[in-house]
C-alpha cells in the first residue's frame, strides 16, 4: 500500500466518520439504538471535523516540519478572521475563544490559555494530517500537531491532539491496531487524563470484548456525568481509540461502533475513520461512504470551500 | 486586630455571595421543583411572546425567607472547609458522597450522594471530583482529570484557609487543577496578607506573587489590575474589566482566571474598601455568581467586620443550606469567632 492510499484512506475515513456521526452528537447510546438500530449509512455532509483538517493539512503543505505556532497563528489572522461575518457557524468554544484571544491582539501560547475549553477536542478532531505527514514517526507528529495546538488549544486538548496524530502517523506506517495505540500512549504523558483514559478503555475491552454491555461499560470508564458539553478530549478521543480497537481496525466496524457511543459522535466517528483508514487505505473505506463525500461546503471555515480530502490526502502524499 | 479581620473575611464573602443575582437562584433551590419548573416555562413563555419581563424566583405558596437577599453556595462552602478544615481533604469530601451508615440515602448510587440532610449541590468541579474519589481516582488525579479544573470553587474554600495561614493546596488539588489551584493560592495568600496587615495593596501583591505570568489566571490578573488602575475607581473599572477579561464565548462564569483577578483589581482600585468594591463586582452580570463573594472576602478581610454595613450583617449571616443542607442556620460570624479562638 503507498502512502498516498493511505492518506486517502485517513481522510475519507475522517471525513466519513465525521458525516455518519453527525446525527448522533448528544444522543444517548439508547437513543441512538432507537432510531437506527446501528448507524450505518450516512445521512448527510460532515461538519467542522472536516473543514479544520483540511485547514490543517493547508498548513503543513506551505510550511511543512517547520511549522510553528506564529506560523498557525498568521493563518488565522489571515485566513479565518477575516472572513467571519456575523456568526462563526460550526465552531466550538476553543475555536471561538481562540478568535476573541486573536482579536484582542494575544499571541500563542496565551490564545489557547485564556478561554476556559482549552481542553476541547477540537484540535483531536483536525490531528489526522500532522500523522500522515510523519509515517512512522508519531514523535514528531505529535511535535508538529502541538504547534496548532498551541493556538487554540491547551493541557489536556494539546495531549489530545498528539495522541491522535501519534496513532495516525504509526498507522499509516503500517503498524497493527494495539501499536497504533500504543503508540498514541507512548507521545503523552502517563500522568495525564488523556493516557489515564485509553489506558481504562483498554481494559473495558479486555474485559467486556464485544459483550452486550461494553457500550455502557465504556460510558461508564470514562464519561463526565455531571459536564453538559460532551467534546472533552481525554474522553472523545479514548472513546475513539476504544472504537477503533474494537473494531480490530477495520474502517466500517470501527467508525459504527464509534458512532453508536453518541456524546461528540462526529469527532469520535472521524478520529476513529482517520486511524483506521490510515492504516487500511482508501479501499478500506466503504465505497458507499466515499460516494457520500464531495468538496466540503466551507459552512465552518469558508477558506476550504471546494477543496475536497481526496485531493488534499494527494497533496500530503506529495510532500513525503 | 486580626480577629476582627478573619470575622470580615468570613462576613465579606457571605455579604459578596449575597449581593449577586445568582444567589436569589441558588436560594430558590430550597423551594419545591415545580416552583424552579415554573419558572423555566416563565422563561420559555417570554421568549415565544416577545415579552421582556423577566421571571425572577419566587414562592408560590412556600416560605419567602429563602428569597429574601442572603448568602448562597459560596458562604455555604466556606463554611464547611472552616468545619472539616483538621481532616485530610479528600477523606472530608468523600463524607459528601457517602450517606452516613443508617440514613434513608445509604446504598444509593445518587450522583452527589446525601449528605445526612439531603443532597448535596456543588460546582462542576466539585461534582466531577466526588465521581471521581467515589471511582478511587485520588487527588491530585481527582481535581485534574475534570472538565471544570479551571473554576473557582477552590478558591472560594482558600479564603478558610487565608485567614490561618495555611496552605490551601492540599485541599484545591481535590477538585481543581492548573488555573483552579492557583486561583486558591492567590486567594489564600491575598487572605493571609489582609488578615494580617489590612493593606489591600499588600494583599495584591501577594497573590500576584503566586501567579506565573505565563498562565491564563497570571496574566488576566496582572491586566484587571491595569485596567481598574487606569479606570481610578471601582465602578468606573467594570466596562474595562469586561473588556479586559471576558470573551463571553463559554456558557459558565465561574473560571478562577476571571473571578480572582476582578477580585483582586476591585480589592486593590478601592483601598479594600467592601462598600465600593463588591457592588461593582456584582455588575458584571457573567461573573456575578463567585467574584463579588471573592471581592468581598477580600475587602472584607482589609477592613473588618467593623467595616462592613451594619445592614448587610444581619442578612447575610445566617447560611441557608441551599448547597450544604446540614448547614442550613449556622452563623457564619460564629463560626468565624470560632476559628479565631482556636488560633488565639
Amino acid at each position: 500500500m503507498t502512502f498516498r492510499d493511505r492518506a486517502r484512506g485517513c481522510l475519507l475515513g475522517l471525513a466519513a466518520g465525521d458525516a455518519l456521526g453527525a446525527p448522533a452528537e448528544n444522543l444517548t447510546p439508547s437513543e441512538i439504538r432507537r432510531r437506527w438500530g446501528r448507524l450505518t449509512e450516512i445521512e448527510g455532509g460532515g461538519t467542522d471535523d472536516t473543514e479544520y483538517a483540511i485547514f490543517a493539512a493547508s498548513l503543513l503543505i506551505r510550511h511543512g516540519h517547520a511549522l510553528t505556532s506564529q506560523d498557525v497563528a498568521a493563518a488565522y489572522r489571515r485566513e479565518i478572521l477575516p472572513a467571519i461575518a456575523g456568526p462563526m457557524r460550526g465552531a466550538g468554544f476553543s475555536e471561538l475563544g481562540t478568535v476573541e484571544a486573536l482579536r484582542r491582539g494575544l499571541e500563542p501560547p496565551l490564545t489557547g490559555l485564556v478561554h476556559a475549553h482549552g481542553w476541547s477536542d477540537g484540535l483531536a478532531m483536525r490531528a489526522a494530517p500532522y500523522g500522515i505527514f510523519c509515517p512512522g514517526d508519531p514523535a514528531e507528529a505529535a511535535r508538529l500537531v502541538e504547534q496548532d495546538g498551541l493556538v487554540s488549544a491547551a493541557g489536556e486538548g494539546i495531549l489530545g491532539g498528539r495522541a491522535v496524530a501519534g496513532a495516525v502517523a504509526a498507522a499509516i506506517g503500517g503498524a497493527a491496531p494495539d501499536a497504533v495505540v500504543d503508540a498514541a500512549l507512548a507521545v503523552v504523558p502517563a500522568d495525564s487524563w488523556t493516557s489515564r483514559n485509553i489506558v481504562r478503555v483498554r481494559d473495558v475491552l479486555d474485559a467486556e470484548a464485544a459483550g452486550p454491555g461494553v457500550v455502557e461499560a465504556l460510558h461508564e470508564a470514562v464519561v463526565v456525568r455531571h459536564y453538559p458539553w460532551t467534546d472533552v478530549a481525554p474522553e472523545a478521543v479514548a472513546l475513539a481509540f476504544a472504537a477503533f480497537l474494537a473494531g480490530g481496525g477495520d474502517v466500517e466496524a470501527s467508525v459504527t461502533f464509534g458512532v453508536s457511543l453518541g456524546r461528540d459522535a462526529d469527532t469520535i466517528g472521524a478520529i476513529a475513520g482517520a486511524v483506521a483508514g490510515a492504516g487500511r487505505g482508501e479501499h478500506g473505506v466503504p465505497r458507499r461512504w466515499a460516494g457520500r463525500i464531495g468538496p466540503v461546503t466551507g459552512k465552518c471555515l469558508p477558506v476550504v470551500a471546494g477543496r475536497h480530502v481526496r485531493d488534499v490526502a494527494d497533496e500530503l502524499a506529495e510532500r513525503l | 486586630m486580626s480577629g476582627d479581620r478573619i470575622r470580615g473575611a468570613f462576613a465579606g464573602l457571605a455579604v459578596g455571595d449575597a449581593a449577586g443575582w445568582p444567589a436569589a437562584r441558588h436560594r430558590a433551590a430550597l423551594h419545591a421543583p415545580w416552583s424552579r419548573r415554573l419558572h423555566r416555562e416563565l422563561d420559555t413563555f417570554a421568549e415565544e411572546h416577545g415579552v421582556t419581563t423577566l421571571p425572577v424566583p419566587f414562592a408560590l405558596n412556600q416560605p419567602v425567607a429563602p428569597l429574601r437577599v442572603g448568602p448562597s453556595d459560596d458562604a455555604e462552602w466556606l463554611a464547611w472547609t472552616a468545619l472539616t478544615i483538621d481532616r485530610p481533604r479528600a477523606e472530608a469530601f468523600r463524607g459528601l458522597i457517602d450517606p452516613q451508615p443508617g440514613t434513608a440515602g445509604e446504598g444509593a448510587a445518587s450522583a452527589l450522594g446525601e449528605a445526612g440532610g439531603g443532597p448535596v449541590r456543588a460546582r462542576i468541579s466539585v461534582a466531577t471530583a466526588l465521581d471521581n474519589l467515589a471511582k478511587d481516582v485520588e487527588p491530585p488525579a481527582s481535581g485534574h482529570d475534570n472538565p471544570h479544573f479551571f473554576d473557582d470553587a477552590a478558591a472560594v474554600r482558600a479564603v478558610a484557609f487565608g485567614v490561618l495561614g495555611r496552605d490551601p493546596t492540599p485541599d484545591a488539588e481535590v477538585t481543581n487543577a492548573g488555573d483552579g489551584l492557583l486561583g486558591a493560592r492567590a486567594m489564600a495568600a491575598a487572605v493571609a496578607e489582609a488578615v494580617a496587615s489590612g493593606s489591600a495593596a499588600g494583599a495584591v501583591e501577594a497573590a500576584l506573587s503566586v501567579l506565573p505570568g505565563g498562565t491564563a489566571i497570571g496574566h488576566n490578573a496582572r491586566l484587571a489590575v491595569q485596567a481598574a488602575r487606569a479606570a481610578g475607581d471601582p465602578f468606573a473599572a467594570v466596562p474595562a474589566l469586561d473588556a479586559a477579561l471576558l470573551d463571553h464565548v463559554y456558557s459558565y462564569g465561574v473560571g478562577a482566571a476571571q473571578t480572582v483577578p476582578v477580585a483582586l483589581a476591585l480589592a486593590e482600585v478601592s483601598g479594600g474598601d467592601l462598600s465600593r468594591a463588591v457592588p461593582a463586582a456584582a455588575c458584571l452580570a457573567a461573573l456575578a455568581d463567585s467574584a463579588p463573594a471573592l471581592t468581598g472576602a477580600l475587602t472584607g478581610a482589609c477592613g473588618g467586620l467593623g467595616a462592613i454595613p451594619e445592614g448587610w450583617i444581619a442578612p447575610a449571616r445566617t447560611l441557608a443550606g441551599c448547597c450544604l443542607p446540614d448547614l442550613a442556620g449556622l452563623d457564619l460570624i460564629e463560626l468565624a469567632n470560632d476559628v479565631t479562638e482556636g488560633i488565639a
